[in-house]
């Protein structure tokens, strides 16, 4: 996927939404930006199938070996799918975070706040924003 | 002052340096109605010469493993401690160091965590050992906490009244502020009653925690009992004697989950209960959720293999607030005594002061059944400890008189177990020898003679 | 010369059929094992324990112990952890028979010697404290942080208060949110200010009457006296909330002040840090802790107390305390830590632990005199026992983070300072230097961390040069966690 056609959260998840219509699924992942950020990271928990999110739930956890942060649902659904192959292999967050570092699949349960996410230029000026 | 080097001329130069007129001058952030202005009002310093000598006098008025023969145990044993350990824990460079927080410093405290570790793993037969909580009953606590956070559960918690009963309080004291459950099974017969487990046993029971020799001594039919468990979808946590495990099955093959015990058997003394060394290990499958600091291997810039505090994020001083434990300091100094102990014993060592243990207790609970006033209360195999029930209903008087003897005879379990209050518990280590054995049971029989029953 | 078989693990050394310890033959008539316990009980093979000789262990566990720095060979200055020296008598008085060798479950009337002692700890540690009742059980630092909140959470049950908050400044060890969650408390951070104190305003923000308890550390973790204590104390009290003091500082103020006259109601002491218990690469401490009179009722069984008879005092456990929390482990404490204290105690005496505190706090300003015109001290022109210096900018201006000052020091023969920690100040160097040290050894730690700064950047990226291993990757080590070892991984 390309960066330019997702869309971002404030807390540096990533959202693809695609553009048929019906039951949407969405594919979340986190930022290339909050990667690098996080540095060497070591552990990923991922969320339940079958978890209910609302936007800004707790998703799941990453952690480097000295620092752990949440990752939150940037949209609000039902975890339908995750990469589970990506807790082995998670040099993939850094190599292809808007590809194969992509973390669940969750089906769109209400799609009003859709709205408050970025587009890509608003999240570039937003993480410009915070390096300084 | 002993262990000063300012001098006042240094002191003089020092505040120079600092730009302050005075010591006091210091002091000065503390605003002056806080500051106590009088001397603490303590005993006056002694030299060492005085302290030796008050200390001496201090260590003259109790009774000791050394001035009596000692048949306590109930979680605590005199067995014999090898001089290596007393050598290499005595090592300056390893117990007046810390927390290995600069691995390339403390290559020598990391190693040996990281043997620690893996002997309290073959010892068990479980994955993965932290590198030790405070001891045995706080490591039951936290193995109980743990479960809840592994499965989900917070319901309810099955505990065996045959798990210590210190142990068993600490857990109400942790528990009180969380809604958490604690269900107890009796032991009428002295080990877990099958059927009022298996009531017990819900789908909100996190876990099962039990103890192997249990607390009376008495073995549990542990294998049946964790199929139970396990089929409730619950984890089973395990106390056990590790000096025991030198003949016993390994908890890890008959499915325990979390196994914990009080590692002072190994090599520490029993100083009055602490400091201890609390033991706990797990399956793979919980290692994130363990608590305590872990050593693991890896390799340095040049690629050598060396060794690092690892899986750090579970820790207080990351996650802080949602850490798996609170716990900081440990009790390293202890782990590493228990690694020395194993390493100068051996696996037959190991099985030899076992092997005593069992011959020992076995002897003195045959010769105790051969007095009129006594017999075992439970009929189930013991391992170093046994329940006796004495007929005439003086185990306070009893334990009182042999004490004036320089007999510390078995601990009384009345405190626990009201049902229990004519019963004590004895245990026999390896040190103990047929001659004290026989002593006590002499003295307990000349102890008997012309005394009415309080009860039939 | 380093020796190569330092490096190897005691089962790479074991050979099959060596022991280290053999048993006496069996005294006792021997029956056949299956007759004493049925075979199902019984292990089918021995554990896989090391076979190494009695020689082989020491010499194992000698050369390990020399890739240790310690306070007996090292300059430590590990900020918070009070690294001072470990008096040798200590260690010869606590193994004395009579000390070593007593079971806890020995009658009172068989142990008034050691009754004794504890009974007069419990009463010196509530005069340094300024809070009246003591309880010596808690065995760690954190221990009685948890032991303490438990109090006051029973405390506020019998009020019939259900306060569910505990608050913690930024700056606070991890050891206080955590203590607070495993109690059933919601923990809540308080901000500090820039210049490093409690932030009043936001204190007062957060504070209202479902605060059980303020967790303050003083001097707090920069180094720093909180001057607002009182009236923080003031404030808290008002609203019904208690006051926890973190007393892992306390060396700074013995004898100068006490917590119970600043406002706490509760406080730990963590007498392997102020009291020189030797800290053995990782523990054990011992955590008692003190609290007001009408907190005493509450702390956990038993205490020691004294009753008085016609044959003189008798020292006895007392457990029927019906408002006590219980128990917070088994036995009665870290006994062997808690006599180590008592004798550091009493080497002292009141005048002597107030001159620990002159000279520990003496100590820390001189080496911040000297240390801060070359590295940024963002809250220091002066410090109690401990400061921060923070490498933010060198890491900024030359990319020297401070864990490569850290791991320079090695290279010169001192222990590290504690880095990044506090969390409030960025690449945070924590240096305590304690009262045991000369001027000498600080002017030479102040001189090596000048020299330091200037060394080239990539020298500093790959310190340490000198020591066996150097930076090991921390990374692969939590990826992929070995944690015991396994056949066939020898040495590279």
């Amino acid at each position: 996927m390309k960066p330019e056609e997702l869309r971002y959260a404030k807390t540096h998840e990533w959202v693809h939404i695609p553009q048929e219509d019906g039951n949407r699924l969405a594919t979340v992942g986190i930022s290339a930006f909050a990667v690098e950020a996080l540095t060497d990271l070591v552990f990923l928990e991922l969320p339940e199938v079958g978890k209910q999110v609302q936007q800004g739930d707790t998703l799941g956890e990453v952690e480097s070996v000295k620092a752990v942060s949440d990752f939150y649902s940037p949209v609000a659904g039902e975890v339908v799918e995750v990469n589970s192959e990506l807790p082995d292999d998670l040099e993939r967050l850094g190599e292809d975070p808007y590809g194969r570092g992509w973390i669940a699949k969750i089906r769109l349960s209400d799609e009003s706040a859709l709205d408050t996410l970025m587009d890509h230029a608003a999240y570039g000026a937003l993480c410009a924003e915070e390096e300084i | 002052m002993p262990y000063l080097y300012n001098t006042p001329e240094d002191q003089r130069a020092m505040l120079e340096a600092i730009g302050c007129a005075s010591i006091d001058a210091l002091f000065d952030t503390i605003p002056e109605e806080l500051r106590l202005n009088r001397p603490l009002d303590l005993p006056p310093a002694m030299g060492e010469l005085e302290l030796t000598r008050h200390i001496t006098e201090l260590a003259a008025q109790n009774l000791s493993s050394e001035s009596a023969d000692c048949f306590l145990g109930a979680g605590s044993y005199d067995h014999f401690i090898p001089a290596v350990v007393d050598y290499v824990a005595s090592r300056g460079e390893f117990y007046t160091s810390y927390t290995p927080y600069q691995a390339e410093v403390s290559q020598g405290n990391l190693q040996a965590m990281f043997e620690y570790q893996s002997m309290i793993c073959e010892l068990t037969g479980m994955d993965v050992s932290n590198q030790s909580l405070y001891d045995g009953g706080t490591a039951a606590v936290e193995a109980v906490l743990m479960s809840m956070d592994v499965t989900r559960r917070h319901g309810e918690v099955i505990v065996a009244q045959s798990v210590h009963p210190e142990y068993r309080q600490i857990l109400d004291t942790y528990l009180t502020s969380l809604p958490t459950k604690v269900v107890s099974v009796g032991c009428p017969k002295g080990t877990i009653d099958r059927e009022e487990f298996a009531e017990a046993l819900g789908e909100d029971t996190a876990c099962v925690l039990l103890q192997q020799p249990n607390f009376f001594g008495c073995l549990e039919e542990v294998r049946e009992l964790a199929e139970q468990t396990h089929a409730a979808g619950a984890l089973l946590v395990v106390v056990v004697d590790p000096i025991s495990l030198g003949l016993l099955e390994r908890p890890g093959e008959y499915g325990a989950d979390i196994v914990v015990a009080e590692g002072q058997s190994l090599g520490t003394p029993m100083q009055y209960g602490g400091p201890y060394l609390g033991i706990m290990a797990c399956r793979e499958a919980f290692v994130r959720r363990l608590p305590g600091r872990i050593a693991g291997q890896t390799v340095d810039r040049r690629g050598k293999r060396c060794w690092v505090l690892t899986l750090q994020t579970r820790e207080q001083h990351i996650r802080r607030d949602k850490a798996t434990s609170n716990i900081c300091t440990n009790q390293g100094l202890f782990a590493l005594r228990a690694s020395v102990y194993l390493a100068a014993m051996g696996p037959e060592g190991l099985r030899d002061v076992a092997g005593l243990c069992l011959q020992k207790a076995a002897y003195a609970r045959e010769s105790f059944a051969n007095l009129e006033r006594f017999e075992p209360a439970f009929d189930a195999p013991v391992f170093k400890e046994f329940v006796l029930r004495d007929r005439q209903n003086r185990v306070d008087q009893l334990l009182t008189d042999a004490e004036s003897a320089g007999i510390l005879a078995g601990v009384p379990l009345g405190r626990w177990y009201p049902e229990l209050s004519d019963c004590l518990l004895v245990a026999v280590t390896e040190k103990r020898t047929r001659s004290q054995i026989d002593r006590l049971v002499d003295f307990v029989a000349e102890d008997s003679k012309d005394k009415a029953p309080l009860h039939a | 010369m380093r020796n190569k078989q330092a490096t190897r693990l005691l089962l790479e050394l074991s050979e099959p059929g060596r022991r280290g310890a053999v048993l006496p033959e069996c005294d006792v008539p021997c029956q056949h094992l299956e007759n004493l316990v049925p075979d199902r009980f019984l292990a089918t093979s021995v554990p896989n324990l090391p076979e190494v000789t009695e020689p082989e262990v020491v010499r194992h566990y000698a050369n390990l112990s020399t890739l240790n720095m310690s306070v007996d060979t090292h300059f430590y200055p590990l900020g918070s952890c009070t690294m001072k020296y470990n008096p040798k008598r200590n260690e010869r008085l606590a193994a004395f028979p009579g000390i070593v060798d007593v079971h806890p479950y020995q009658s009172d009337r068989s142990l008034q010697g050691l009754l004794r002692l504890f009974y007069e700890l419990q009463q010196i540690l509530a005069e340094i404290s300024g809070l009246g009742a003591v309880s010596l059980q808690p065995a760690a630092g954190a221990h009685g942080e948890m032991a303490a909140l438990m109090v006051a959470a029973a405390y506020f049950r019998d009020q019939g208060e259900s306060r569910n908050k505990v608050l913690t400044p930024d700056s606070a060890h991890g050891t206080n949110p955590a203590s607070a969650k495993m109690c059933g408390f919601e923990s809540v951070t308080v901000k500090s200010t820039p210049q490093g104190f409690v932030d009043m305003d936001d204190l007062r923000s957060k504070l209202d009457e479902t605060v059980a308890v303020f967790m303050i550390t003083n001097p707090n973790t920069l180094g720093l006296f909180e001057h607002n204590v009182a009236a923080i104390a003031e404030e808290v009290h008002a609203r019904g909330g208690l006051i926890y003091l973190d007393g892992a500082n306390m060396n700074a103020i013995l004898g100068i002040t006490r917590p119970g006259d600043f406002g706490a109601d509760m406080m730990h002491f963590n007498p392997h840090k102020t009291f020189s218990g030797p800290h053995g690469g990782g523990g054990p401490g011992a955590g008692p802790i003190a609290v007001t009179e009408k907190l005493g009722d509450y702390l956990p069984v038993p205490i020691v107390v004294k009753k008085n008879s016609p044959d003189g005092p008798f020292f006895q456990l007392e457990f029927d305390r019906p408002r006590s929390i219980g128990r917070v482990r088994s036995f009665f404490g870290n006994c062997g830590v808690l006599v180590r204290a008592y004798c550091y105690l009493l080497t002292h005496g009141g005048a002597g632990l107030r001159r620990v505190a002159e000279n520990a706090v003496l100590n820390a300003n001189y080496l911040l005199s000297r240390v801060k015109h070359f590295l940024p001290v963002p809250q220091g022109e002066s410090c109690m026992h401990e400061f921060v210096a923070s490498a933010a900018e060198l890491k900024q201006d030359r990319g020297i983070a401070a864990m490569d000052l850290a791991k320079r020091l090695l290279d010169y023969g001192v222990h590290a300072p504690t880095v990044y920690f506090p969390l409030t100040v960025k690449e945070a160097i924590m240096i305590e230097p304690t009262e045991t040290e000369s001027r000498e050894t600080l002017d030479h730690f102040a001189e090596i961390l000048f020299r330091i700064i200037d060394e080239p950047v990539d020298l500093l990226h790959e310190a340490p040069h000198t020591t066996g291993v150097s930076r090991p990757d921390e990374v692969a080590a939590a990826r992929k966690p070995i944690l015991k070892w396994v056949a066939n991984n020898p040495p590279t």
